[in-house]
């Protein structure tokens, strides 16, 4: 009882932020909605007592992502006349969403045909994510880490200032 | 050795063809003429050779070549026959085609074209040649059209003149009308034959297999196209103006050989006209009419040449009468000797015109009686044979027709016939009259004739004399020789002597009667004719056949054609593919605006073959 | 509380995510509509861990959820790029990918 009325006020959480987020014209508003979203998944995720899920979900995905991408977004800082001029929003979704209904309910149905029930209550704690992550699982783990260097970097390089160029260019003309 | 006959003249032609255009301009006289002379007196000599063999008594030389045409019952092999009614054509077109082309050799000696002339002119030979020769009906149309091929290159030879090339247009156009018939005749005949064999000794003996009401429907499509070929009434106006070609064109193509194709067309189908004898007297009425109209016309004609063609046109009709009575050995005999004296007249007029610097209308010439004697001499015999007066050829073969016209009681031919005969011989001893004996109306300065033109004239004058006998009834002592060596399915007659020595002497009379009126009219004084009543309007205008031919048919088909190829083809084809075009263009554009770079829209795509997809599934699976 | 109803979550969610992702212009809602498809996926997984007694779903799921934050980084730094270049956040105007102009 408890846990149903847990899992529907986060999922109306959850779908009320993700509507929120596509349909909102101002980007930060949309960047709230999928803030209140990514909070709901982690609440999801400790739902299905996978605690050391929520607390990386929680520190991540709203902690790093959310707050990167709100600070992108303020850092742009488009003005209402910049932002992308879309008359056909609300067209483009309903049809859209007529298009993509089936395949949801294709999903749903076929996933759900496949399990019924949960199969136990145990939780999956740190120990044993970590265990896992660390024998079975090392590889996966070794590349994302090196994956996430090579973002770093990338990100870098490719927002770096163009100024940059001329400057060298200058300081090789001068000398 | 039959094939050699129909090859060389092919061959001779090719290679005279090739040396031409291998260097237009350099004039190889020798050359030529040793070709282009040689080759038809070797087919003479060959001819004659057959002929004897065949003289003495041997069956039909037939030679084939190989197979042409082999699709289940249409077996069509290149083969050559040579019964008699060929041999005795062979006989007399080799020969006097000979004579020709030494007069040609002669007439066209200072020519710049001298190789491509005698390469036509061979190549003609070898065309009539296979006509004659041919084992089948395929092969004899072939040898058809080659002869309006080489009608139409010969008549347009001096190309300068685009005159001269709309002469030679309306001689093939219009054969080419005649040959329309000619091919749904063929045709009929093959598909009522059902299939078996299409030679024609084999349709000979299949003849029954087909009733009467097809067999007069081939008889009459075939002689369409003798119409065309032989210049009857109504496809005849291309004869007078052919005469525009160089005048051994004339003298052995519209005279001698080609026009009589028609001719022995009906004579080889014999087997056919004699069981639908109503078409033949539709042939027969044909060429009564063609020759009565002919006559009055040339009565009337001032140029030498237009005379001589439309006398032509005359005779031929008095060939279809007999063809058409079912005198088919009477109709051939008139082509034999019609051919000598034709040619004679043709060859001493050609003789005429450049001993006169190309001077054309008789009535400007005059008094060479003792300038150009031996062409006068030779003239005058012709004429006299073409006006049917004893003992000359004219008068046998043409006496013969007459007969049969009165024989099988059909007067009015007859009547046709022999005002006709009193019409060729006013009108031909004009032309002799005034060219020769009238009073010239200035000095001439004649220019030499050579020996190469006037030799053939005597010997055609030998012939034009004597050949007669070859054929002479039993009346006049002669036994019908060439009758009974054709053997060709005649109509049996039964006339008295005493009837033929009337309509015989008859005849003599008409034409003595023509000679006499001309005389009279031109001897003394020649006057070209003064046009002041209507019906010396109309015939000196060739009763305007011409021009309505040009208004009623030529316009209307000019007309439709132009608004076919102004209107029709640009709006409706073009305009139809144009459409197409431009529908492509515009689905093209529609489908282009697909690709515009935006993510989005791909990502959108994907989106809806992935949702098909879904449906599908959900349909299919039934997992509602 | 029955998986399917965290199947039906997924699902939804998912599919707001790919709607949000073709109907939206703006370059940062498309990215966003980007991050909530993998996180529906994610909880996917973590479903399925849980319905399998399996760990390996909430592992994947973790490693997902660092491949999110890399692909954050890069997506964010390519809109600065974009904004500083084009001065725009349309992604409609960045279509110089398509076919050559057809003057027809």
């Amino acid at each position: 009882m408890l846990e149903i009325s847990i899992f529907t006020i986060l999922a109306l959480f959850m779908l009320g932020g993700s509507i929120a987020m596509i349909t909102n014209r101002q980007t930060l508003f949309s960047a709230f909605g999928f803030l209140i979203t990514m909070i709901g998944l982690g609440g999801m995720f400790a739902l299905l007592d996978s605690r050391f899920l929520a607390l990386a979900q929680i520190m991540v995905s709203v902690g790093a992502v959310v707050i990167l991408s709100m600070l992108t977004i303020l850092t742009v800082n488009a003005k209402n006349e910049n932002l992308p001029y879309e008359p056909n929003k609300y067209k483009w979704m309903f049809f859209t969403a007529l298009l993509v209904s089936p395949f949801t309910f294709l999903m749903y149905k076929s996933t759900s045909a496949l399990y019924q029930s949960f199969s136990t209550m145990e939780t999956i704690s740190s120990k044993v994510l970590g265990k896992l992550l660390f024998s079975d699982w090392v590889l996966p783990f070794e590349i994302v880490s090196i994956l996430l260097l090579t973002a770093m970097v990338g990100a870098v390089v490719i927002a770096r200032k163009e100024r940059r160029k001329k400057e060298r260019r200058k300081s090789e003309e001068r000398s | 050795m039959l094939s050699l006959i129909v090859i060389l003249p092919f061959l001779s032609a090719f290679l005279m063809a090739l040396v031409y255009l291998e260097n237009a301009q350099k004039k190889r006289y020798f050359f030529y003429t040793l070709v282009g002379v040689g080759t038809p007196l070797t087919v003479t000599v060959l001819s004659f050779i057959l002929g004897s063999q065949v003289l003495a008594g041997s069956d039909t030389i037939y030679q084939t070549l190989l197979q042409w045409i082999h699709v289940d019952n249409f077996n069509i092999e290149i083969a050559f026959m040579a019964d008699r009614l060929s041999i005795v054509m062979i006989s007399f077109i080799t020969f006097i085609g000979t004579l020709i082309h030494i007069y040609a050799a002669g007439y066209m000696k200072e020519d710049e074209g001298y190789g491509k002339f005698f390469a036509y002119f061979n190549l003609f030979m070898g065309s009539m040649l296979l006509l004659v020769l041919a084992d089948n009906p395929i092969m004899m149309f072939i040898g058809w059209e080659l002869v309006g091929l080489s009608s139409y290159l010969l008549i347009g030879y001096y190309h300068n003149e685009s005159s001269n090339i709309t002469a030679a247009n309306k001689a093939f156009i219009l054969n080419r009308v005649g040959d329309f018939g000619f091919i749904m005749g063929i045709s009929l005949l093959f598909v009522s034959l059902e299939g078996s064999g299409f030679t024609f000794d084999s349709i000979k003996e299949h003849i029954n297999m087909i009733d009467k009401e097809t067999l007069s429907l081939i008889g009459i499509l075939l002689f369409i196209g003798a119409m065309g070929k032989s210049a009857q009434i109504p496809l005849y106006v291309w004869l007078p103006d052919a005469m525009a070609g160089p005048t051994p064109v004339s003298a052995l193509i519209h005279a001698a050989t080609m026009v009589t194709a028609g001719v022995y067309m009906v004579a080889r189908y014999s087997f056919i006209y004699i069981e639908i004898p109503d078409i033949g007297l539709f042939i027969a009425t044909i060429g009564a009419v063609s020759a009565l109209f002919a006559a009055v016309i040339a009565s009337y004609q001032s140029d030498i040449k237009k005379i001589l063609a439309y006398s032509t046109m005359s005779q031929l009709g008095y060939m279809f009468m007999a063809v058409g009575l079912g005198a088919y050995s009477s109709g051939i005999f008139h082509v034999f000797t019609h051919a000598f004296f034709k040619a004679l007249l043709f060859m001493g007029a050609g003789a005429v015109i450049i001993a006169l610097h190309h001077e054309q209308n008789i009535f400007k010439m005059g008094g060479l009686k003792n300038s150009m004697k031996l062409v006068y001499i030779t003239m005058f015999i012709a004429t006299l044979a073409i006006s049917g007066i004893p003992p000359f050829a004219g008068f046998f073969s043409k006496d013969a027709i007459l007969v049969i016209a009165f024989a099988t009681e059909h007067y009015i031919l007859w009547g046709m016939g022999a005002l006709t005969a009193m019409l060729t011989a006013y009108y031909m001893f004009r032309l002799l009259f005034t060219v020769f004996l009238a009073q010239p109306k200035e000095a001439k300065n004649l220019q030499a004739v050579p020996a190469s033109m006037t030799t053939p004239l005597v010997i055609l004058a030998f012939g034009s004399a004597t050949v007669g006998f070859l054929g002479a009834n039993e009346a006049y002592g002669g036994s019908a020789w060439i009758n009974t060596f054709l053997s060709l399915p005649d109509t049996k007659l039964d006339i008295s002597h005493a009837k033929e020595y009337m309509l015989g002497g008859l005849n003599v009379l008409l034409g003595l009667l023509g000679m006499g009126f001309a005389y009279t009219l031109f001897a003394k004084e020649a006057e070209a004719t003064k046009v002041d009543t209507l019906f010396k309007k109309l015939v000196v205008h060739k009763f305007y056949i011409d021009e309505i031919y040009a208004f009623f048919i030529v316009k209307p088909l000019l007309l439709l054609s132009r608004f076919i190829a102004n209107v029709i083809d640009p709006r409706i084809f073009d305009g139809f593919i144009n459409f197409n075009v431009w529908g492509y263009r515009r689905s093209a554009l529609l489908f282009a605006k697909l690709q515009n770079g935006k993510v989005r829209y791909y990502a959108l795509y994907i989106l809806i073959g992935v949702s098909g997809m879904s449906y599908y599934l959900i349909l299919k699976l039934g997992v509602i | 509380m029955t998986p399917e109803l965290f199947f039906l979550l997924a699902s939804i969610l998912f599919s707001i995510g790919l709607v949000g992702l073709v109907s939206r212009r703006n370059l940062f809602v498309l990215y966003m509509s980007i991050e909530l498809m993998l996180s529906a996926v994610n909880l996917l997984l973590a479903t399925f861990s849980k319905v399998l007694n399996d760990a390996d779903g909430s592992v994947i799921a973790l490693l997902m959820i660092a491949v999110i934050a890399a692909e954050a980084a890069l997506f964010l730094a390519m809109i600065v790029h974009i904004y500083r270049s084009g001065r725009t956040i349309d992604s409609d105007k960045l279509n110089k990918l398509r076919e050559g102009a057809q003057n027809a």
